[in-house]
């Protein structure tokens, strides 16, 4: 399955700004399911100069800056991807979710400690006895982990209420789990506070989800969560659609939480007040 | 002439009483009365000296401190207070043999610090293996992953480092702190120095005191070689936070010493990845960048700061090599308090030695075993956040009640890794000078090592600070604590020959003047545009208050109606419509609530303030005298509006000391400073603003009065300080035509439009981009322009009434002049200041 997907990022002073330096997560990252097989940032105005890094995590991370005049700028994003499907999850023989934290804790073997890159508070989620008490009936002591982190998201899914006008960037993970709405980037940080306060590892995925009439959350740039289990490795799961991300799910980046992706991210010297838009289509490639 | 050292008394001299305190090693005495014996020459000295002549030299010691505007920024923020730094005049001693102790775990501790953070922020092995538990680097703020694979020049993390370090009641050194991404206090110990060689210059030629300027010569030393590529003449800056900050003082003091320039962050600019210094002539490339600023302040770009301080970009330069930043972007992390309990395992495993110096005993509670321990022994410890948390006090368990003891503990089990402990430092005691006498004090030293040659150079001296009291072990100058001067003793009197010191020249003094960074340049050319503006409401409501005031209603003279039409024009006055009665009444009110409480933009009580916020942002260019100044002004119109019958009579008064306030204000500001650009641009500011206020007042008082008569001409003359003038030049009646000479065209007069002109023109002509360019640019166009307007022009002319009334040519001129004048300010901003616009963050999605 490949898709083509086009982010288009706008923002708009209401006076010019002389100088803007930004840094974008854009460019979707290979992984064993995705091949990039095409993708081009168009900057207007063009940058005066323009580099590519890998960033802690290994997302590649471009930076700009644009040091003339201008009132606009549009940062489009245009990927092309092929996706394989997910392997059936027989999460049943995943081990037991009180090992893997053991596991993780001790740090004993190298992917553990790999792990734990992604147990620890992040600026954006902190753990706390409250989010471990939502988290804890899909974790009965002895349940394999993934059996518990697939109930979790399937709770979240259920107890919560897809809306956009609930929260913001900065709404935090406590606000939401008390109101119980948000969009996917909420329902994600949420579920990453849930495992993390029960000493699970979790990451934060930034990307696209393929629009169609049932599923939530393509009409912006979308996130979910994956969780780690020794020998299974990370696997994805999307708390906004109750999904298990396959061949509908584009990944772009992943990291502690939104603050290590942040698609868009960077500082003007002048320009006033800001309109920012984002659209974001994804559509099959008919090419292929 | 130096006594046998058997002839030196072993004792306390009886003059000069002084009890240690039960229960803490004392630093000057070994028993009652016994004088250790590497203090035994300086009691010697001070008894010598006597009571009368230590009070003497001490009273010239703190009149240096004054003098000097030795200061310590108390509460932070625009309304604290700058205290004096207070500094005791008795030096804490060190001897030979102790110190020499004290340099080599300060050396080995500074090295081991600088390994963990090469490996933390490189390949991570000592998290892998497990020698240094990664919850303490990776769930750690401190630990900045930008930073990670960033490969430091020398790889030197830290360049300069410091340990704060305690002596326990057994005598042993402890160290109890480590300062890693921009230690204080090096400058304010340079300083004590230089204050206390002054005070006591025979005592510490004597002792043989080791100097410490040639610490702050291998730093500038050791900076110099890391620059990239070697340039010749590398430009090297010091980063503060601004006068805001705590140690602005130091800031400024060092970048003096050192010679580099003082910066903000808004003063720099990153450019494909290469730093840059924006200065009035242009950006000029930064090879160094020594800052004084926190880790995560340094870049609003990838740093996440909450404040826009920094420099957006710098963390990539570092990470194209091209910059130095010292100390590195992200060494923050070794301020970490928990590392400590695994320094002695570390080191080790490092450097394959032992670490010389324990750290006061720390239990990170992130491990099963110490949390048993700290939770069973919470009485007797103090609890720290495991990770650097500015601002969070340490919480002493012995002064909890049980119920908060039983809170903390509870948080501490919840999230045991956010908690360290350690134990209760004693602190060791010292002499300290107060009301005459001798009296015990706690104490706690601060050493400092710079990186050089690959190892570390110990500074033999420091900052030694002493707490407010014997019942307090807190030794924070922010919390009333003292400092004093620190004298490492050499072994005799070859301390020219000591390997401490690496270069016996002292630091050069620097006097290149620096770039004037646009920041500057754009303060100063508003402070000289708001003080004038301040000046000219005054002046305008000093001509007119006892005109509207002693006159009756229905009988207002021309001129105090044209004062009124200036003061509307200039935003003091709220236009209101309605019949003349009422109008009349409302005057009154206004013009007296103009001066006692107004708060509007435009106003004189605005304009007053902008005066203060600006000259706050330029305290260390402005004198201590151009401030007290400042103070009084503040002060007077800060008074209480007197009862109403008094109120014209005191406002009269208090615009008339306004006046003269005003003028002391600027002559000092202008006396007080070298005819660089800076001066240049508070000058333009000054000229422009004059110029404006004269236009606005030629054009509204009379160009469109409906006819206007000698008493309109007499306001204006009096607001315009030219009345003398006039009379002494024309001993006749007032006519338009020569008043209009005389304020428009007479460039002799300083309160003409033409002499304001004329040293605009001058001004503008000697700014960098005239100087560079053969073609005139827009500024100077409009300078030129606007000088020969007035030059060129027939005063007979625009003197002409037309039917109405009005001088229509005078106002076509004088509205021509001010747009021209508008033109010529944003030609300035345009070209000189646009570089200092704030930073702003992008809205995220």
């Amino acid at each position: 399955m490949a898709l083509r997907a086009t982010h288009i990022t706008t923002y708009m002073y209401s006076e010019a700004s002389s100088l803007c330096q930004t840094e974008v997560h854009l460019k979707p990252r290979s992984h064993p399911r995705q091949a990039l097989l095409d993708h081009e940032l168009l900057i207007s105005p063009l940058p005066e100069f323009t580099e590519s890094r890998l960033d802690y995590f290994g997302n590649e991370v471009t930076s700009f800056s644009i040091n003339e005049s201008h009132e606009t700028l549009t940062v489009t994003s245009r990927s092309l991807v092929k996706l394989t499907p997910a392997e059936p999850l027989d999460s049943g023989v995943s081990t037991d979710w009180e090992q893997v934290r053991g596991y993780v804790k001790l740090r004993e073997m190298p992917d553990a400690f790999d792990a734990s890159q992604f147990v620890f508070d992040s600026p954006l989620i902190q753990s706390s006895a409250e989010m471990a008490d939502y988290a804890l009936p899909s974790f009965p002591s002895g349940r394999p982990v993934l059996d518990g982190v697939h109930d979790l998201s399937r709770r979240i899914h259920r107890d919560f209420k897809y809306d956009q006008r609930a929260t913001n960037v900065s709404t935090s993970v406590a606000e939401v789990l008390k109101e119980r709405r948000g969009v996917c980037q909420d329902f994600a940080h949420l579920m990453i506070a849930c495992m993390r306060s029960l000493g699970l590892p979790a990451r934060y995925i930034s990307g696209y989800l393929k629009s169609s009439e049932t599923s939530v959350g393509a009409e912006a740039s979308h996130a979910w969560v994956s969780a780690y289990c020794p020998i299974f490795g990370w696997w994805d799961f999307d708390p906004t659609n109750n999904a298990r991300p396959s061949t509908d799910h584009v990944t772009i980046a992943w990291g502690r939480d939104y603050s290590d992706v942040t698609p868009v991210r960077g500082v003007s010297i002048g320009g006033g007040s800001q309109v920012i838009s984002v659209s974001v289509e994804v559509v099959p490639n008919s090419g292929l | 002439m130096d006594s046998p050292a058997a002839q030196v008394p072993v004792t306390l001299d009886p003059a000069w009483p002084y009890a240690s305190a039960e229960g803490f090693y004392d630093e000057f005495l070994s028993a009652p009365s016994q004088l250790r014996p590497h203090w035994r020459e300086f009691a010697a000295a001070l008894a010598k000296m006597g009571h009368e002549e230590l009070a003497r030299r001490w009273q010239e010691g703190r009149r240096l401190i004054r003098e000097n505007g030795v200061t310590y920024n108390v509460y932070g923020g625009t309304r604290s207070t700058d205290r004096p730094w207070p500094l005791d005049p008795m030096p804490l001693l060190m001897e030979p043999g102790e110190w020499n102790a004290i340099q080599a775990a300060v050396v080995q501790r500074a090295s081991l610090l600088n390994a963990i953070l090469a490996d933390v922020y490189g390949p991570q092995k000592l998290l892998r293996d497990r020698r240094l538990p990664a919850e303490l680097v990776l769930a750690n703020p401190a630990f900045l992953r930008p930073c990670h694979n960033i490969a430091v020049p020398g790889g030197i993390y830290l360049h300069v480092y410091a340990a704060d370090l305690a002596r326990s009641p057994d005598g042993k050194w402890w160290v109890i702190a480590d300062r890693a991404q921009s230690p204080s206090g090096a400058g304010y110990a340079l300083e004590n120095r230089i204050v206390i060689n002054r005070v006591l210059p025979d005592v510490s030629a004597r002792l043989h005191v080791h100097r410490v300027a040639g610490f702050f010569q291998t730093l500038r030393n050791s900076l110099l070689q890391l620059v990239p590529r070697h340039r010749e003449n590398p430009r090297i800056v010091l980063l503060t936070p601004g006068p805001y900050s705590e140690t602005y003082f130091e800031h400024a003091f060092l970048a003096r010493y050192l010679g580099y320039s003082l910066v903000e962050g808004g003063d720099l600019t990153v450019r494909e990845n290469r730093v840059f210094l924006k200065t009035l002539g242009g950006l000029l490339p930064v090879d160094v960048v020594v800052r004084r600023q926190d880790d995560s302040f340094c870049d609003p770009l990838e740093l996440r700061g909450e404040s826009m301080l920094g420099v957006p970009g710098l963390v990539q330069a570092a990470r194209s090599g091209n910059v130095v930043i010292a100390n590195a972007l992200g060494s923050g992390l070794m301020e970490t308090a928990a590392s400590a309990a695994f320094l002695p395992l570390l080191c080790r495993h490092i450097l394959g030695e032992e670490l010389k110096m324990p750290t006061v005993a720390t239990w990170w509670c992130g491990q099963d075993a110490p949390l048993g321990y700290v939770l069973t022994h919470l009485k007797n410890l103090v609890i720290k956040p495991a990770f650097p948390a500015p601002g969070q006090l340490p919480i002493f368990g012995e002064r909890l009640s049980a119920k908060d003891r039983e809170e903390l503990m509870d948080r501490m089990r919840a999230t045991p890794g956010r908690y360290v402990a350690q134990e209760q430092v004693s602190l060791s005691t010292v002499p300290v000078w107060e009301e005459n006498r001798m009296m015990p004090r706690h104490a706690a030293m601060r050493v400092y090592a710079v990186a050089a040659n690959g190892t570390y150079l110990v500074m033999p001296g420091g900052l030694a600070r002493t707490s407010s009291s014997l019942d307090s072990m807190v030794v924070s100058v922010n919390r009333g604590g003292g400092s004093k001067d620190t004298w490492v003793l050499a072994e005799g009197p070859t301390s020219q020959l000591s390997l401490l010191r690496p270069s016996a020249a002292p630091v050069e003094i620097n006097r290149a003047t620096f770039d004037l960074p646009s920041r500057v340049a754009d303060n100063l050319f508003w402070l000289g545009r708001y003080t004038e503006r301040v000046e000219a409401a005054v002046r305008t409501a000093r001509a007119l208050l006892p005109r509207v005031f002693q006159e009756s209603d229905g009988n207002r003279s021309a001129g105090s109606q044209a004062g009124v039409n200036i003061l509307l024009a200039l935003g003091h006055l709220e236009q209101e419509e309605s019949d003349k009665g009422r109008k009349t009444l409302s005057l009154e009110r206004e013009l007296l609530s103009m001066i006692y409480d107004s708060e509007e933009r435009g106003s004189l009580g605005w304009n007053l303030h902008q005066v203060r916020r600006v000259a706050w942002l330029l305290r260390d260019r402005i004198s201590a005298d151009a401030w007290r100044i400042l103070n009084q002004l503040d002060e007077q119109f800060s008074q209480p509006a007197p009862s109403d019958a008094l109120r014209v009579a005191a406002a009269q008064d208090l615009m008339n000391d306004a006046v003269i306030t005003l003028s002391a204000f600027s002559g000092l500001v202008l006396e007080c400073m070298t005819r660089g650009d800076g001066w240049r641009f508070l000058d333009l500011g000054r000229r422009l603003e004059r110029a404006v206020q004269v236009t606005e007042l030629l054009r509204h008082g009379l160009a469109l009065q409906h006819g206007a008569d000698s008493s309109v001409l007499e306001a204006l003359l009096e607001i315009c300080d030219s009345s003398l003038t006039y009379r002494s030049r024309y001993l006749t009646t007032l006519q338009t035509n020569l008043v209009l000479d005389l304020l428009l065209v007479d460039e002799a007069n300083p309160r003409s439009l033409a002499f304001q002109f004329a040293r605009l023109h001058e001004h503008v002509e000697q700014l960098p981009e005239s100087q560079t360019h053969i073609r005139r640019p827009a500024e100077a166009r409009v300078a030129l322009s606007i000088l020969t307007s007035v030059q060129l022009a027939d005063v007979q002319e625009l003197a002409v009434e037309s039917p109405d009334g009005q001088l229509r040519s005078l106002d076509g001129m004088l509205t021509r002049l001010s747009g021209e004048m508008r033109q010529l300010s944003e030609a300035l901003t345009r070209r000189y200041f646009n570089l200092a616009l704030a930073t702003r963050r992008l809205t995220t999605f």
